[in-house]
């Protein structure tokens, strides 16, 4: 393989795991995935040209489909996006190097699949709802309305951080109520970063295939108790992204 | 693939996309700086990364968010609690008529309000209508198989 190649890694799957010949990795034109075997384990990679950008829509896109759709018949470890490694001796050594708690990690993912629920306050809602419950607030709001802002600038900064300090509170609090209310059904949850300054709930949950049914509708429920307020959505089945510790296992 | 689920009799309040068919911000958000990072000895770093990573998460409270929520404040022109549910069309209507009498009229709904807000908190109760839904793009499932 010459230098202006690399093998773009994809994820860690255990070695009776068998790209179809349809998968389709990343890069212009995609990529023929295949995976490279060592041990218990395999690793999914395709060939990149390592002076094309990798980093397009489409590329991210045929990564998470790639290991959400491996995710759903095999236990994957995603590796991070964007990984390129100098060639198949590199995969081999990666392999070998980390063999042992790859294996564990794998055996843990068996039949397990992540959830992401994520939600959002409808700012009208949630700004009206603050406005009955909060006088300060309404006060200013009162202040505000109607006027210039070079004029009500303070005012506005002022009844902004209410909000904004509203939907801090809040967040928290609804996070732990979807914990609360749906985590039974999960083996583990990890909470995310909230990536709206709306955001209602950010959480990934960890579910056993046995009870995908189960957990999705405790979500529904959950979403239907606040169906005005949150605007929530269930992404997944997914590859355990947020169940991976980068960090711990590859020192 | 897209589902918008139905549950309860007026339509689905939970929006469901699968892995790798939702939004580009979807992706981003669910894939960037997660999983197993290699030794770097074995790793060759790929360019166009880091730049998306920024974009995807400056989520930081500052005087732009402030105003901009203040700003909502003014454009929606948001009235007490207690008439909402009406369709769009009569509350824009509402809005822009009766703008001093729902603020005057707002110290009294609040403690109306207040009461179901607190029941509210443990466990929203359902009422309202539907959101509307963003056509999402369908994603054929690529598999992959043993």
């Amino acid at each position: 393989m010459s230098q202006e190649h690399g093998l773009f890694v994809y994820g860690i799957v255990p070695s009776d795991v068998e790209p179809t010949a349809d998968a389709e990795g990343v890069g212009d034109p995609p990529g023929r995935v295949t995976a490279i075997r060592h041990g218990e384990l395999a690793a999914l990679v395709s060939e990149v040209g390592l002076t094309e950008p990798i980093g397009r829509p489409a590329d991210l896109t045929a990564y998470e489909r790639l290991l959400d759709g491996t995710a759903e018949v095999a236990p994957v470890l995603p590796v991070r996006f964007g990984t390129a490694v100098t060639g198949e001796d590199a995969v081999v050594d990666l392999l070998a190097a980390h063999h042992d708690s790859f294996a564990a990690a794998l055996a843990e993912f068996e039949d397990r699949l992540q959830y992401t629920v994520h939600g959002r306050f409808d700012e009208q809602e949630f700004v009206s709802d603050l406005l009955t419950r909060d006088t300060r607030a309404a006060a200013l709001a009162d202040q505000v309305r109607g006027r210039p802002e070079a004029q009500s600038r303070e005012q506005r900064i002022r009844l902004g951080e209410l909000i904004s300090q509203a939907v801090e509170q809040r967040r928290e609090a609804e996070n732990r109520a979807l914990v609360d209310a749906v985590g039974r059904y999960a083996v583990a949850d990890a909470p995310r970063r909230p990536s709206h300054e709306l955001d209602a709930v950010n959480v990934a949950f960890l579910v056993a295939t046995d009870d995908e049914k189960d957990f999705v509708g405790a979500v529904e429920d959950f979403a239907e108790q606040r169906r005005d307020l949150i605007r929530m959505r269930l992404v997944g089945p997914l590859a355990p992204y947020d169940f991976v510790s980068a960090h711990q296992l590859v020192e | 693939m897209t589902v918008a689920t139905t549950t309860g009799q007026s339509g689905g309040a939970l929006e469901r996309s699968g892995g790798g068919g939702g939004s580009l911000a979807d992706v981003v958000e669910t894939v960037l700086d997660k999983g197993v990072v290699i030794d770097a000895q074995v790793s060759v770093a790929v360019v166009g990364i880091q730049l998306l990573e920024i974009n995807a998460r400056i989520v930081i409270a500052s005087v732009e968010t402030y105003l901009r929520f203040a700003e909502a404040v003014d454009r929606l022109d948001i009235t007490p609690k207690g008439q909402k549910g009406l369709p769009d069309l009569v509350e824009d209507a509402s809005g822009a008529a009766m703008k001093g009498k729902a603020i005057g009229g707002l110290g009294k709904a609040a403690g109306a309000i207040g009461g179901a807000v607190k029941e509210a908190v443990g466990g929203l109760g359902p009422d309202g209508d539907d959101e509307d839904e963003e056509d999402r793009p369908r994603s054929r499932r690529r598999e992959r198989s043993r």
